[in-house]
């Protein structure tokens, strides 16, 4: 990011990327007390957003827009009749953000201590069987832990049953009952007989390189090729998905409505946006690229097709099509809420 | 030294800024409790938020869990301090080793002590690999319930950790001056060293004891950092919840937030309040009993 984006476009664009490196949480409660005290000239220029957040920036008119449409690369190499561009966890785009990157959810284990690989929620009860008390997840609200429940819930209902549900806690709470019910089963199984979960992502991770694990997630579908090279997991960690898919969600650009330099930010995004930079990210920071494979001339393919993004992974293309999208924003902190009161340490009676 | 009014103003006015931005703070965040938020569009002060987070189960839950953890963590440091108190009062100076041990958990961080208490007390920890190589197969499972567990036994170890030594770094000086004094007075005059420490030393130096005690079930009460990393996933401590609302994507539930941490504020002003109550009577009964 620093070392080639910013460099860039300080040399052709006389831009001055400064980045800061902060919770979205934090970044929203800038714009919200800057608003509350009527400051038009904000220091927040660029912020990487999306799901609910956006959808909490949109409501309040935090952002900037519609600019997209603006941007020639967008224009150019975005796929704009695509679902996940067209809509942030069901919440309607209309310019005000541009795609920056795929994210995946993927399922890691290390192949040299489980050979069964569970590719749903079935498979996956027998392996929390076979391996008790080593298997076990983040506990929510942690957005893995909250993705990976959101996934269960999609191996039990179809993910268009979300698309316009009611945002109501009795709703949410029956449609999600069978992949609440399978929780509670899978519960006796877990770390610490499902009575406690790792508190974090982070948490998990060390409990899989300590091996007191043998399960580990990250909605980043590369992270594993950059955990092995970096020697914190052995060669043999191999990612994988469950055959009905797994969630994915594009990442996105916003400007601050009340950014100084807008200008300033859409030549930036733009230039976030070129084949030969996503090239560069995704051979960097190992994440999904956001253009349209087939709009690229062959030359610009090339670029993408010579990355290979390392050890552990699943190739793009098989990721690409067996992508589960995202439910409506407003659903995951009623899910989250739910998770706490009716599947922690319980079990099925 | 006698200073003059306007000195002593001058010299509080640092103070005086730093309890504005203070009370700026906590006044904002009542406010958003009683659902007033204009930024979003909430201008009716409302009770709303209050009632609807004491009357969930999952609030209550964590307020036994906080006013439980808070109550513990003071009574056992309390009573392990004052008993290493006792141990060393009769010496003129705590043996190095002594000093050593106290001095270090005062000044590592409670973020640390998290951390050391997971190396150590988890079920794959130190100590578990420690027993396990010894030949004890089955201590895993002992060491299941240390951190993580339902009771806060984790989070209470660490607070012992660190408050037992504040304990006896706040009270030992008074206490050995006084047990030297009227302490050994009452041994020459047949009381045992024990006696003389629990009826003599003890009573003299409640007021510095009760405000040591104050200070650790105040912080403990409301500190975030220690059940969050050593905590079970429930049920969680008033901050951690807090922390949850706080962080809710919809800016419209920050006054959940909001009440939860004015629940914090409240219970902590009555303690505040019976403290000081309680240490004006017992100055004014001192006072008392000198001049009889």
């Amino acid at each position: 990011m620093d070392e080639v984006y910013a460099v860039q476009l300080e040399e052709n664009y006389n831009i001055t990327l400064d980045r800061v490196p902060m919770d979205i949480e934090e970044v929203l409660n800038i714009l919200s007390t800057e608003k509350q005290a009527g400051e038009t000239e904000g220091p927040v220029d660029m912020i990487w957003i999306n799901g609910e957040n956006f959808q909490t920036a949109m409501e309040n008119d935090f952002l900037y827009g519609p600019f997209t449409h603006q941007l020639d690369n967008f224009q150019d190499y975005v796929d704009e009749e695509d679902p996940e561009h067209q809509q942030d966890f069901g919440y309607p785009i209309d310019g005000h953000e541009a795609p920056y990157g795929k994210a995946q959810f993927v399922l890691i284990k290390d192949e040299a201590v489980t050979e069964e690989t569970p590719e749903n929620a079935e498979e996956l009860l027998e392996f929390a069987q076979t391996y008790e008390g080593q298997v076990t997840y983040p506990a929510l609200p942690d957005f893995t832990g909250s993705a990976f429940v959101r996934n269960i819930i999609y191996e039990f209902v179809d993910p268009s049953e979300f698309e316009d549900m009611e945002a109501d806690k009795e709703v949410v709470a029956e449609a999600i009952e069978p992949a609440f019910e399978y929780l509670r089963e899978l519960n006796p199984y877990l770390w610490n007989e499902g009575q406690t979960f790792p508190s974090d992502q982070p948490q998990l991770n060390n409990m899989f390189m300590d091996g007191e694990v043998v399960l580990m997630m990250s909605y980043g579908a590369y992270d594993v090729a950059v955990a092995i090279e970096n020697g914190e997991y052995p060669e043999t960690a191999q990612s994988f998905i469950f055959e009905n898919g797994t969630l994915g969600n594009t990442n996105f650009i916003a400007i601050a409505g009340n950014s100084t330099n807008k200008a300033g930010a859409m030549v930036a995004i733009n230039e976030m946006l070129s084949p030969e930079m996503q090239a560069s990210k995704y051979e960097q920071l190992r994440t999904l690229p956001v253009l349209d494979h087939d709009s690229l001339s062959e030359e610009q393919q090339a670029l993408f097709d010579e990355v290979d993004p390392g050890p552990g992974t699943i190739p793009q293309d098989e990721l690409l099509s067996a992508r589960l999208p995202e439910m409506p924003g407003e659903l995951v902190p009623i899910i989250e809420e739910l998770w706490l009161e009716e599947v922690v340490g319980q079990y099925n009676e | 030294m006698r200073s003059s009014k306007k000195e002593i103003i001058l010299l509080l006015i640092p103070q005086f800024i730093m309890t504005l931005f203070l009370i700026t703070g906590i006044l904002n965040g009542l406010l958003q409790s009683f659902g007033v938020m204009p930024s979003v569009g909430l201008l009716q002060p409302t009770f709303a938020y209050y009632q609807e987070v004491l009357s969930s189960s999952m609030t209550l839950r964590s307020l036994f869990f906080s006013l439980w953890l808070a109550f513990a963590s003071t009574l056992l440091s309390g009573g392990i301090g004052l008993w290493i108190c006792y141990l060393f009062i009769n010496q003129d100076q705590l043996p190095g080793w002594v000093q050593r041990i106290i001095r270090i958990p005062i000044i590592v961080p409670h973020i640390v002590v998290a951390l050391f208490i997971i190396l150590l007390f988890t079920p794959t920890g130190w100590f578990a690999r420690i027993f396990y190589a010894l030949g004890f197969e089955n201590i895993q499972n002992f060491f299941r319930y240390w951190v993580f567990d339902p009771y806060g036994n984790g989070i209470i170890l660490g607070y012992l950790w660190k408050e037992i030594p504040f304990v006896i770094f706040f009270t030992l000086a008074l206490m050995r001056q006084i047990d030297t004094s009227l302490g050994e007075a009452a041994q020459t005059l047949g009381a045992s060293r024990f006696q003389s420490f629990l009826h003599v030393t003890l009573p003299l130096c409640k007021k510095t004891i009760v405000s040591a005690l104050f200070i650790i079930f105040m912080f403990t009460f409301s500190a975030y950092e220690m059940p969050a990393l050593l905590g079970p996933t429930l049920p969680k401590s008033l901050p951690e919840l807090a922390y949850i609302e706080y962080t809710h994507p919809d800016f419209a539930n920050r006054p959940y937030a909001m009440a939860i941490n004015g629940l914090i504020l409240i219970i902590s002003l009555i303690i505040s309040l019976i403290f000081f109550y309680w240490s004006e009577y017992s100055s004014k009964k001192e006072k008392k009993n000198e001049k009889k």
